[in-house]
């Protein structure tokens, strides 16, 4: 349970709110690379934590995010010509920089020096690994660019995929830190899907229903592990890693890459849902990349031309009773990520937190809530930056083990759960 | 006929979805008062939770170990263990736990093992979950480590906080 000004707190991230604030010290994921695939390509809309932005890629390969209207009558630019090393709105003409400066205005006299006062607000946007990064925050305490792994490895070495889930970004991150749903929701996925099955810890998994938690701050988020009896007085150690405010991983299973995700705040009631595959060794197989492109694991199908899932409100996530009746799908919804999103997008654009009734296993989300929180009121009060990002705090890794019962992971597993550069992940 | 492959409102989920459903979600109370009880392990884990024992709990008591002599789990028995309230009257182990639907070890030392064990099993005869709350503010790593290994045993979830404000986050989310 959580107090209703609390849930607002958390949920809010319009600029101004102090989660909305600190969302604006990170580098955050705004697009796909290949979004804009070449110079002068089509400007894209982007919408970040409640601000409606254009992206583009000007003639000499400079990337910008700026406020999607022209400063002039209000217009879209994204009916904009994307030319000459700038966007022109077509209305009459107005014509603005990567940083958003306007630097044409046809109709005044270029001598006046009239368009240096025009200026949109723009953000940074740098490419690192298959995404474009941007900051949204104060540029005069700009972080280090991101260090995450999935994001330094070689390109044939990862696949990023991102969807658009329509309820608050909080509700979808929490599933991303709740490890206890994997046995029920996901028991079908880990039969069958091809960037899951096979691995010898999903036995561990379908034996054992009830895990024992262990929660221990990391000096970035969380680590929480989640133990299941394995054999001979050994546990079945899942470590999930959680990086503030919204980084998560899945701890691996066999040799399959390791999967993770980014929950971005599109605004208060949607949010995207970054998806990430990498191996930390070896380039991913033919296979794996056609199952990733095909909607397996954490990724998801879309409806042609879109971000949007295949499988949506508005069919009903193509809910087979069948299915969940025989047993392949637990909840009757296929693939993995849209069984979470079909259920964290059923308890409403924002889900009131004051009619849940959390149990201890959920500490792990009880933990990340409070840490949350206190980072947001730090920063709004003291001025205090939160944790997450710096290089170190991205150095982390889920992994999964077999220990001796009398080793906790969180001493027995330093290594397994940090990343080491041409060393693979520690998986069963 | 109804088909159950087929909804009977197609697109049903994207009109429940919406902020104006939301608005229709029952109002009634979906839970009735759950019974919590939290024990402190020692001194410092104490005074930790005495902090916050007069918030306005549903049902919770809070407990301490009326001395800090080691507890030998074997010879000790439920209601032998030296419990006390926070105002200093004697408690019994048993009557505190019958009917409890979640026991919180508190610790910041790790020196009452014992004392956990007890606590512990009698949770566990009862089929009461139990949950154990290392406080690690200001701790060394070895103290951390002390604190949790002596919980680790005995809790279903084992949580290291490094700030004692998560004390009353936990029991409010648990709706302690």
């Amino acid at each position: 349970m959580l107090r209703k000004e609390i849930n607002e707190l958390l949920t809010e991230t319009d600029a101004g709110k102090p989660m909305g604030e600190m969302f604006r010290q990170y580098w955050i994921p705004a697009l796909l690379a290949s979004e804009l695939p070449e110079d002068d390509c089509p400007p894209v809309r982007v919408k970040l934590l409640g601000e409606r932005l254009i992206a583009f890629r000007d003639s000499k390969g400079r990337y910008g995010l700026i406020d999607e209207f022209c400063a002039h009558r209000g217009v879209s630019l994204w009916f904009g010509r994307n030319e000459e090393g700038g966007i022109r709105c077509p209305y009459h003409g107005w014509k603005y920089d990567v940083t958003g400066q306007c630097v044409e205005v046809p109709s005044e006299p270029e001598e006046s020096g009239f368009c240096e006062k025009i200026k949109l607000t723009g953000y940074p946007l740098i490419k690192i690994g298959d995404v474009l990064w941007t900051h949204m925050g104060d540029k005069d305490n700009r972080p280090p660019e991101p260090e995450w792994e999935f994001a330094k490895v070689p390109a044939e070495q990862t696949y990023t995929s991102k969807r658009w889930q329509e309820c608050n970004w909080l509700q979808a991150m929490e599933g991303g830190i709740d490890s206890s749903h994997v046995s029920f929701l996901h028991s079908g996925s880990l039969k069958s899907d091809p960037l899951f099955k096979g691995a010898k810890g999903n036995q561990y998994n379908q034996n054992d229903k009830k895990p024992v938690f262990e929660v221990v701050q990391s000096d970035g988020g969380l680590m929480i592990g989640a133990r299941r009896m394995a054999e001979d007085d050994h546990y079945y150690w899942r470590v999930t890693p959680w990086v503030m405010p919204s980084f998560t991983m899945v701890p691996p299973r066999g040799d399959h890459p390791v999967h993770g995700h980014f929950w971005i705040p599109i605004d208060d009631e949607n949010c995207w849902a970054w998806s990430f595959d990498y191996h930390p060794t070896r380039a991913l197989t033919k296979d794996e990349r056609q199952a990733m492109i095909d909607g397996y694991g954490v990724h998801n199908k879309y409806v042609p031309g879109t971000f949007r899932p295949l499988q949506n409100k508005d069919n009903d996530y193509l809910m087979d009773r069948d299915a969940q009746k025989r047993g392949e799908s637990y909840s009757g919804i296929w693939g993995i990520a849209m069984q979470d999103a079909s259920l964290q997008e059923s308890m409403g654009p924002i889900v009131d937190r004051t009619k849940e009734n959390l149990v201890s296993t959920d500490n792990g989300i009880i933990m990340a809530r409070h840490r949350l929180r206190k980072a947001a009121t730090a920063l709004r009060d003291k001025g205090e930056m939160p944790p997450g990002r710096t290089p170190e705090h991205q150095q982390v890794r889920s992994a999964s083990k077999v220990l001796p019962s009398d080793q906790p992971f969180k001493d027995a597993m330093i290594e397994d759960l940090t990343v080491r550069p041409g060393v693979k992940q520690t998986s069963v | 006929m109804f088909d159950p492959n087929h909804p009977t409102m197609l697109g049903s989920c994207a009109r429940a979805a919406t902020a104006a459903e939301a608005k229709f979600r029952v109002p009634y109370p979906n839970s009735r008062t759950r019974t919590s009880r939290v024990f402190a392990l020692d001194q410092g884990a104490a005074e930790a939770m005495y902090a916050i024992t007069e918030a306005p709990w549903n049902d919770a008591h809070f407990l301490t170990l009326a001395n800090t002599s080691p507890v030998d789990p074997e010879a000790t028995a439920a209601d032998a263990l030296p419990l006390a309230h926070p105002d200093g009257s004697q408690a019994s182990l048993s009557d505190e736990i019958e009917g409890a639907d979640v026991v919180v070890l508190l610790a910041s030392r790790g020196d009452n093992e014992g004392a956990a064990e007890v606590i512990a099993r009698e949770a566990f005869n009862r089929k009461i979950m139990c949950a154990g709350l290392a406080l690690g503010a200001g701790k060394s790593d070895t103290t951390v480590d002390k604190v949790v290994n002596s919980m680790r045993r005995f809790a279903t979830v084992l949580v290291v906080a490094n700030d004692d404000d998560f004390i009353p986050a936990m029991l409010t989310a648990l709706r302690a």
